[in-house]
């Protein structure tokens, strides 16, 4: 059930000079999030209108927690960023669709760019669970980008980090590293910036691997009645919605080609 | 003192509050049910529809201005047929008055909707959209020129006894001249404004915000644009108006009601907070309680002199 609650900002940890992880506390809101859905959340600040949305990062039922990671890039996300500690903020939740476990036998191998590492955290921490060792290629432009990097290494995930600069991991792209992670047994999942996410996609159709991507746009009410989130399939269907974790397959990218 | 009356009738609507959700904010009507508290809310105006489906602008369609909202949709709708079949039995037992917001291509397209809803069940009122900026054929092509947005209306009038409430655009010389054609055409009521064609540039890309270019503005940007169109509307026509425009507060509704509207639309804030309507009421009973207003319906119009 969707609900719109009052979270108590808990705990702000810098990840990068402009990314930070965001605690906050709702038990309720934070037992029933499924790895993959997301949170709209009002950010108080002059000006400021509509909510933001955030995938869930993490989830700890046991604290009552869960985890935002919040990327610095305009006056919101700067406004959400320098929230006091202690801070109720309004979220919306849980959202949308969730990322189905791999089928029996088989290996999850997650792209993730950026901040796109996210939708992750959650669910590298369910493949755990159930017993998985997923591959994680992580890419970023330099080592600040590869966020929570040890959580992925804390689960017991087969971590690969790639680095536009070479300043940590594989130099260049993770698209680059994709190929050596792949084999018969392999699913795709990815979460990034829109030209990463076309080339896991042409990789995984070229392969015929399943390819499960999390969307992310630009929202406005996160309900699925602004029609202002859409990707095109056979029709233009609501990333908050029909979204954010869709079947790569079905997305026809060249309808959308500046998403943000 | 006790529970002020905020019931109110427009055009032969009752509704049990004079708060609207505003057509292409609050979907077909049953997506906030979870979040929202319907008890509040008077009246739902349905996403606009054509006879068809449509499958709306390209994307980026929404872009955050200060205080603001601009929108380029470009009405992606599932059309009359499917309204009917889909959307409009679960609507029926809401308790809330259903304004069906119908756009066309044509004088006839409209016509021919208007046809088709006057018999279907449940229907409160016709909301004709001749303001929407975003669509190339109808909306605020009809809105703009008097004359067109009083055939429109007339038009709509011959096939159905429903309540008519053309949604006028703030985009107009002097909006006095639309209100008082589509009034004389045959309409029962008015809603204003829909948006306002805006437009906003990523310079570091060159690119515009929005695929469309241009798109509408909502939000508390405009509503003192909003107000001022309302007050003018109210000295010019005799049926009752519905006004439109960044609601955030009943503070904000009650602006509105001062200037001469009857009953008033919530939009953009819906997405911000689920639950302004039931916030706007609960502060229009308080307003009311410590004004000594025993029905919200006393407000209409009654702001003082300056």
């Amino acid at each position: 059930m969707r609900r719109d609650v009052r979270a108590t900002l808990v705990e702000r940890r810098s990840l990068s000079p402009d990314a930070s992880l965001m605690l906050f506390h709702h038990a309720e809101l934070t037992g029933s999030v499924v790895p993959g859905q997301f949170t709209m959340v009002r950010v108080p600040g002059q000006g400021l209108l509509l909510r933001r949305p955030y995938s869930f990062c993490d989830m700890d039922t046991g604290s009552g927690r869960f985890s935002l990671l919040v990327k610095e890039v305009g006056s919101g996300t700067r406004a959400l960023t320098r929230l006091p500690i202690g801070s109720e903020v309004d979220c919306l939740g849980p959202l949308g669709t969730s990322f189905a476990m791999p089928a029996p036998g088989r290996r999850a191998v997650i792209v993730a760019g950026g901040v796109g590492i996210a939708p992750f955290v959650a669910f590298c921490r369910r493949l755990q669970q159930a017993g998985h060792v997923a591959t994680v290629l992580l890419g970023g432009r330099s080592s600040h980008d590869l966020y929570l990097r040890e959580s992925f290494e804390s689960f017991g995930m087969d971590v690969r980090c790639t680095t536009e600069d070479g300043s940590f991991g594989h130099e260049g792209r993770v698209t680059a590293i994709l190929d050596e992670s792949l084999d018969g047994d392999a699913e795709l999942y990815s979460c990034g910036p829109q030209p990463m996410l076309l080339a896991v996609a042409e990789r995984a159709r070229t392969h015929s691997i399943p390819h499960q991507v999390s969307i992310e746009r630009r929202m406005g009410c996160g309900m699925g009645c602004c029609l202002g989130c859409v990707v095109y399939t056979t029709e233009y269907v609501r990333a908050c919605s029909e979204g954010p974790v869709f079947d790569a397959d079905s997305i026809r990218w060249e309808r959308d080609p500046h998403p943000l | 003192m006790t529970t002020p009356d905020t019931n109110v009738s427009i055009a032969g609507i009752s509704m049990r509050t004079p708060l609207i959700a505003a057509s292409g904010t609050f979907g077909y009507g049953t997506e906030y049910e979870e979040v929202s508290d319907y008890s509040a809310i008077g009246g739902i105006a349905v996403k606009g529809l054509y006879l068809e489906p449509r499958e709306g602008c390209a994307p980026p369609r929404i872009w955050e201005t200060p205080s603001g909202m601009l929108n380029a949709i470009g009405l992606q709708e599932v059309g009359i047929e499917r309204f009917i079949a889909e959307k409009m039995p679960p609507l029926r037992d809401k308790g809330v008055a259903i304004l069906v917001n119908i756009c066309g291509s044509s004088l006839s397209e409209y016509a021919e909707l208007a046809r088709i809803l006057d018999d279907v069940e449940g229907v409160s009122a016709i909301e004709l959209n001749i303001s929407c900026p975003n669509v190339h054929e109808g909306g605020i092509l009809f809105g703009c020129d008097p004359v067109m947005a009083a055939r429109v209306t007339a038009a709509v009038r011959e096939q159905t006894r429903l309540p008519i409430i053309p949604k006028l655009s703030p985009n107009v010389t002097d909006i006095a001249v639309v209100a008082r054609e589509v009034e004389a055409a045959g309409a029962d009521a008015l809603s204003l404004i829909n948006t306002i064609p805006a437009m906003a540039i990523d310079v570091e890309t060159r690119r515009p915000r929005l695929a469309n270019v241009v798109g509408g503005l909502s939000g508390p940007a405009i509503r003192p644009i909003a107000v001022r169109l309302v007050y003018q509307t109210a000295q010019a026509v005799d049926i009752p108006l519905i006004g439109i425009g960044g609601i955030a507060s009943h503070e904000d509704a009650l602006e509105f009601l001062l200037a001469g509207a009857s009953a008033v639309q919530i939009g953009t804030m819906s997405f911000v907070d689920p639950l302004v309507f039931r916030k706007t009421l609960d502060g229009l009973e308080d307003y009311c309680r410590r004004h000594d207003v025993h029905a919200v319906s006393e407000l209409t119009g009654a702001m003082l002199a300056s």
